[in-house]
Order: C-alpha cells, then structure tokens, then sequence
C-alpha cells in the first residue's frame, strides 16, 4: 500500500539501452545506467547529465552508491554500455585488481543499481580497513581532503538490546508471531520521552539532540516499510498503516530497533564531518542506553498470534 | 564590550583567528560591529556548505545535515547555534523551498527489501 515502487522514480535506471536519443546522437543519455571506468576499475554509474562541449559529449556521472562528491564530468571514453561484455570486462579488472573490491556489483548490475546487502557489504569492507576508499583516493591523486568520505558510523547496539533483536526475530519466525499494533509507547512517545530526559538532565533544550531526533523520526517514517520489515510483517503493514499515517505513530521500540541496525547504512549518504560523526555516535549511544534503562516499559516481552485468516492456524487474540 | 571587539580585531591583524575558542566569549559576536560579525558568519556558512550541500536539506536526510551545519557552525564561533538560526542563515543564498531532493533518495526508497539481523547478532557472546 505504502511500499515505495519503482514505477514513480524518475530516476530509476532501467532505460538503459540508450537507442534513439533525442538530439544530437550522444551515445548515452541522461538518467542512464552505465559502465564507468574510474582508475584501474569499472564501476555501475549512472549519467546524471550529458552535454555537447566543444563538439565532444561530456557526461556527468553518479557512482552508484558512492558519496556525491565522487560524481564527475568524463568523456565518452570512460564509459561503457551496460552489457553482458562489458560487465565481464568488470569482473575481469576486479580480480587483476584483487580482492578489496566488492564484488558485489558484478551481480547487481543486472538487477538492481544497488541493495542493502551490497551497501553492507561494501560498508563492511570500510568497516574493516578504508582500503576501498583510500584506494580509489590513491588512483586519481587529487580529491576532497576536506570532508571524510566512505566513513561508517559506527553504532554499538548495548548487549540487552542486542538480545532483544533476537528474540524478535524469534518471536516472527520460530513462534510465528507479529507485534500487535498499534503500540503503546509508540515512536514518537519514545522519542518525546528521550527529549524530556535529556532536557531534564542537561537542564536546558537542547537543539542538537532535537534535530537528532527529528533526524531518527524522518528515517523510521520512510524506512519502516523499505527496510524494517520482515516479510511476514507486510501484510500487517498494509492493513494497519493506511493513508496519512505516519509509522511512527503506529510501532514501537521494536521496530525503532531494528532501524539502529540499518542507520550507518543510511547515514553513509550524508558526509559528516569526522568529528561531527564522533559526536553523532555518542548521542545516538546514549539514546540506546535509555531504550536499554527503560527495557521493560519500552517493549514487548510477548507477542501475538498471528490474526489474520490465513494465518497459520493460531489465530490467538490476546 | 568595545574593547574585546578590539582586541578579537588586533588578534586578527596578528594572524590569529577570531573563532579561537578561548579569544571568543559567546557574547563577543555582538560586541564585533555588525557588519564584520555578519560576514563572518555567512564566510563560514558557505565553507560548510561544500561538505553538506543545500540540497541535501530537502530529502530524509535533512535533519542530520542540519545538524552537520549546526556543529560546525558550533565548533567556528564557540557557541550554540539553533536550528532556526541556521536556517535563517541559509535564506539568505537560498530559497529552500525551491529545492529539491536528491535522486539518491529515491535510489534508497525504491529498493524495498525484507529485514534481515546480521548474522554476527546471532553470536552467543560469553557472559
């Protein structure tokens, strides 16, 4: 109902075959999804904007999941169409260059521009050792020194709530349950709460930890059906998050949980200053710290049977 | 007043930074004319600016670039800078209405999956 589809993404890649564009003949067209080359290696880019210059096309490039500030302007010589050739010269260059490189992309060219599994596996490989993004750093020479790019931030999820994420993933799939909804604390009294404490404590408002926390509300709202779903939970999304509703006056710490598991995966979007990460980390910290003091009043220690018809034959109630 | 302007105006002469911490009590931007004070801020808002973009402000990710802005507006000037204030610096270069959001987004929105929980959370830690 509210799951995002492609259909309305202006942007989605899958025009690639790039036939027939509307002037001028440039061989790949804006919105593209292409082969680029950048240093010793091929990467999945899209064309963001193509331009006659000079009478040669310059196209200006997104690396897919690849901070912003690597796009560039580059000839039609660092390009390549989107082929089954092409990928394999790719996949080539990746083992010549050896293991570092994520070799995720070879596959996910040719479905989707990028999924989270590949964003975590990449991110992983930063997790451990920048090689990727020093590397890529060391092939053109120059670039952005000012702002560190490709950086995690790292989020410690607290040992009891760690093992809160696994009884939930118990609760769904061993005992076959769902969270009933709507709940009560919801997101937003959870977030409200953290305010007040923080208020409280701090002896002021403070407008940081506001922001932060609009920042995590903003997140849930778009994430919870993207992302923080499992599949048995969907139709019980779709039935109870109807129209204007925001889901987070609709789930609970449950859910705002497993949002702190994709959050360095979002945030890896955004280029944060080191030392703004660093603060951001210890906020975000101590934000756990309070859902892990106020366990028992936060979140279920049960869940309920499954209630819908076709459900799988408990259609308990309470 | 006058004088810590003074002074924050010679440290300047000497090389030395106006936004030093310890040079810069919270009410020095005031005691500064305002003029100077007034560029000073906006010279620093757009230095901010090439690490988090205007654009950005318009999509999911907006509240921690804001707040990306606010720290380091924070850490030039030694003060707290509300997210109002920050906003009000930007009308100035922008119309932030006008903008908008980032294609990335959608790349982030349009790709629905299923939740998984890392496999490393399944590991029993020692108690």
């Amino acid at each position: 109902m509210a799951n995002s589809s492609r259909d309305d993404s202006p942007t989605d890649g899958d025009t690639s075959s790039g036939d027939a564009p509307p002037s001028n003949s440039s061989l790949y067209s804006e919105g593209e999804k292409i082969l680029a080359y950048h240093g010793p290696r091929i990467y999945e880019a899209k064309v963001q904007k193509a331009e006659l210059r000079k009478n040669e096309w310059r196209y200006f490039v997104h690396y897919l999941g690849w901070n912003k500030n690597w796009d560039e302007w580059v000839g039609g010589d660092r390009l390549l169409k989107n082929t089954e050739d092409n990928i394999m010269k790719q996949q080539a260059l990746d083992k010549k260059q050896g293991v570092d490189k994520n070799t995720k992309s070879g596959r996910s060219a040719q479905t989707k521009p990028k999924s989270s599994s590949d964003a975590k596996a990449e991110k992983e490989d930063h997790k451990n050792n920048v090689t990727k993004g020093k590397k890529r750093k060391n092939d053109l020479g120059a670039e952005k020194d000012t702002v560190s790019l490709e950086k995690l931030v790292k989020i410690q999820i607290p040992p009891t709530l760690r093992k809160q994420l696994v009884d939930d993933w118990e609760f769904i799939f061993q005992q076959d349950k769902l969270v009933k909804l709507p709940r009560s604390p919801t997101v937003d009294d959870i977030l409200q709460k953290y305010l007040d404490y923080r208020t409280k404590k701090d002896g002021k408002v403070t407008d940081p930890v506001g922001e932060v926390l609009k920042g995590i509300r903003c997140y849930f709202d778009k994430a919870l059906p993207v992302m923080l779903l499992y599949k048995k939970e969907r139709k019980q999304y779709q039935e109870t998050v109807v129209g204007d509703v925001s889901p987070s006056t609709i789930y609970g710490a449950e859910h705002l949980l497993r949002l702190f598991v994709k959050l360095p995966e979002l945030l890896a979007y955004v280029n944060i200053e080191e030392e703004t990460q660093t603060r951001l980390q210890q906020k975000l910290l101590d934000f756990l710290k309070f859902l892990q003091k106020n366990h028992s009043t936060f979140f279920l220690s049960a869940y309920d049977g499954s209630k819908s018809v076709e459900g799988k034959g408990k259609g308990k109630h309470d | 007043m006058e004088r810590n302007g003074g002074k924050g105006r010679e440290e300047e002469q000497d090389g030395m930074s106006v936004h030093s911490p310890c040079k810069a009590p919270p009410s020095s931007a005031s005691s500064l004319p305002k003029e100077q004070s007034q560029v000073e801020l906006e010279l620093r808002l757009l230095e901010a600016l090439e690490i988090y973009p205007p654009v950005k402000l318009k999509g999911i990710h907006r509240h921690f670039v804001l707040y990306g802005l606010m720290e380091f507006l924070r850490r030039s000037f030694d003060r707290h800078f509300s997210a109002d204030e920050v906003l009000q610096l930007l009308e100035r270069f922008y119309n932030l209405e006008m903008l908008k959001p980032d294609d990335e987004e959608t790349d982030i929105l349009n790709h629905e999956e299923d939740f998984s929980l890392p496999q490393s959370f399944f590991v029993k830690e020692e108690p």
